[in-house]
């Protein structure tokens, strides 16, 4: 699924000066497969990027196309189509379910396509060096390991894209290297791309694009 | 797991009186809403006249006797009881105005003979099959029906002849006839019992047959009327009674004790089920703002399960089968409440010389799924405009 934008412009932010390399108000095309960087310092809309293209706001003007059709068009039962098929999130504030456990987390999502069985789910776990919060409710975990958890939900799903909202904002450099090699595993894996927003720092990673705000 | 993340961290305690308010409204409505439709059925099929139908005259008392004030009624004093608000339906009463006798005409019963006095009233009036309540001259029997004081006075008649008493079945079976006469004139119709009653002193027949002996042996006096058949509007006793009372008429008491009986309990029960009607929409309501504030308080978990990619109507599905529960548990135990009510209700009442039907008003029943289906339709309608506006 490639994604197209078309003079996009979040109300909000219509009345700042953008760069001129800024996407917004600008017309390009996300090719699926591509790993992209969205780079831009806080308050320039990244978030905003990411939540437009989940659907979550609709405060924009401009078009979004994925593949041929208009997002502004898609009834709720097809965004929760999509959210479950072809892209995926991890959002700033993580969004998990504080009282339900890890394990019960990672199910929630991955319940909804059976993409993993549970060994697996524990593999992704150990790779992350989180395998003991297995049964641990996420609500007392540190926010460096919450982190990981919802690194690995955003992966129990087949997705065309990832789209991630500042994912290691709470991790060390080490952590980071670890979860974005299983994310760019995970997307080579099933040919999907993916979008991560960063206030500049690149992670060492060879991205095919890179985004500005 | 969607339920354990919506309901399970929840306070239960509004929901709980919630529950409570809706299994008394529930318990309440099925009840009275039973209750009234027994009280309307009792004494039903047991007369002929049809319900809240008696039969009036004017009070007889000593100048009536000495023949001072008149007990007949006028064309007027007809028309003007067919105007009051209680009356449904009226007509006279017609007597024969003919010589009239009744004779057994059987051997398994005593030979009687006796002069009768016979009326006849509009077949609206009566629960009496209509197809049977027909005669036209040359048919084979005359149907009538008997005033069961004449019965008894058949068999304490047939006891002191040492004959074993007639049942109601044998009398319908055996023959009777009757000698219609005028001077010079003399006439005999077979006869057929076809119902007895308690609510009418005279034989009832068709009215065809009064009409054919009115005109064939006529007396020399114009015929009058001293009785009218009135049927009282649903709830309307009080104004016939002080009608009554008012005008110097009068009642066949037992009807009317029945009449007064049925209307009191049945306003008590319509008021009964006003009352429980609103304590079910109040109930509705406080289980409705409590799914509002379920929704409410749970919008970061209905959020974020949208965000992962859950279908709304998933969602709502998941809310909705939990109220339907609830609302399955406050139907259910409705139901057995009532059921348990019923037993000690009716029990009372048998004790009390009342007897209705022990078994279950479907209607009643029905109300209750009513109420269900009501509360899980506007729940559906709560549920989904809360979960499709979550952002």
């Amino acid at each position: 699924m490639n994604i197209h934008f078309e003079n996009v412009m979040p109300i909000p932010l219509s009345g700042l000066n953008h760069s001129s390399n800024s996407i917004w108000g600008s017309k390009f095309s996300l090719l699926k497969g591509q790993k992209v960087m969205l780079n831009a310092s806080s308050g320039k809309g990244k978030t905003t990027f990411t939540h437009i293209i989940a659907g979550i706001r609709k405060d924009f003007n401009g078009r979004i196309q994925f593949d041929e059709k208009e997002i502004s068009s898609f009834s709720p039962e097809v965004w929760a189509k999509l959210r479950t098929e072809k892209v995926s999130f991890i959002f700033q504030d993580l969004q998990l379910f504080p009282k339900l456990t890890v394990e019960e987390n990672l199910i929630l999502k991955n319940s909804l396509t059976d993409t993993f069985t549970s060994n697996e789910l524990k593999q992704m776990l150990q790779a992350l060096q989180i395998e003991d919060k297995w049964s641990i409710p996420c609500g007392i975990l540190s926010m460096g390991q919450q982190q990981r958890v919802a690194i690995i939900r955003a992966l129990c799903q087949p997705f065309h894209w990832l789209i991630m909202d500042e994912p290691f904002s709470h991790l060390d450099l080490e952590n980071t290297n670890k979860a974005l090699s299983l994310i760019n595993q995970r997307a080579n894996a099933i040919d999907a791309g993916f979008i991560l927003t960063t206030l500049g720092e690149n992670h060492n990673f060879d991205f095919d694009r890179e985004l500005n705000l | 797991m969607i339920k354990k993340i919506l309901f399970s961290y929840q306070n239960k305690t509004q929901l709980i009186i919630a529950m409570m308010g809706s299994f008394l409204g529930f318990t309440f409505l099925v009840t009275s809403i039973h209750y009234l439709i027994r009280v309307n059925e009792f004494g039903e099929g047991e007369e002929i006249l049809g319900n809240n139908t008696m039969i009036i005259q004017k009070q007889i008392n000593n100048f009536s006797s000495l023949n001072i004030t008149k007990n007949d009624f006028s064309e007027r004093e007809i028309e003007r009881i067919r105007n009051e608000k209680f009356t449904e339906k009226l007509e006279p009463i017609l007597s024969n105005n003919f010589d009239i006798s009744l004779q057994t005409d059987s051997e398994l019963i005593p030979y009687l003979r006796t002069d009768v006095f016979v009326q006849s009233v509009d077949n609206d009036f009566t629960k009496i099959d209509s197809t049977k309540w027909q005669w036209n001259p040359g048919d084979d029997f005359v149907p009538i029906v008997l005033p069961r004081e004449f019965l008894v006075m058949l068999n304490t008649f047939a006891s002191a002849k040492g004959i074993p008493p007639i049942s109601d079945d044998l009398a319908k079976s055996v023959g009777f006839k009757f000698t219609l006469s005028s001077p010079g004139k003399k006439e005999m119709e077979k006869v057929r019992i076809v119902g007895f009653t308690n609510e009418v002193s005279a034989i009832l027949v068709p009215s065809s047959f009064m009409e054919y002996g009115n005109s064939n042996f006529p007396k020399d006096e114009p015929a009058i009327i001293t009785q009218l058949m009135l049927t009282v509007k649903e709830g309307l006793f009080g104004e016939f009674e002080s009608y009554l009372k008012m005008r110097s008429l009068e009642s066949k008491e037992n009807s009317m004790v029945v009449g007064k009986l049925k209307s009191v309990a049945g306003t008590l029960f319509s008021i009964l089920i006003t009352i429980s009607g609103i304590t079910v929409f109040l109930a509705g309501l406080v289980l409705v703002q409590y799914a509002q504030l379920l929704i409410s308080r749970n919008e970061y978990e209905i959020r974020t399960l949208l965000r992962q990619g859950y279908s709304p109507q998933k969602i709502i599905q998941s809310i909705l089968s939990y109220f339907i529960k609830v609302f399955a548990i406050i139907s259910g135990a409705s139901i057995v409440a009532f059921a348990l009510a019923k037993y000690f209700i009716d029990k009372l009442l048998v004790k009390g010389g009342i007897q209705i039907d022990s078994g279950f008003t479907m209607l009643s029943i029905l109300a209750v799924i009513l109420a269900f289906g009501i509360y899980s339709i506007v729940n559906y309608f709560n549920a989904k405009r809360g979960v499709l506006r979550t952002p």
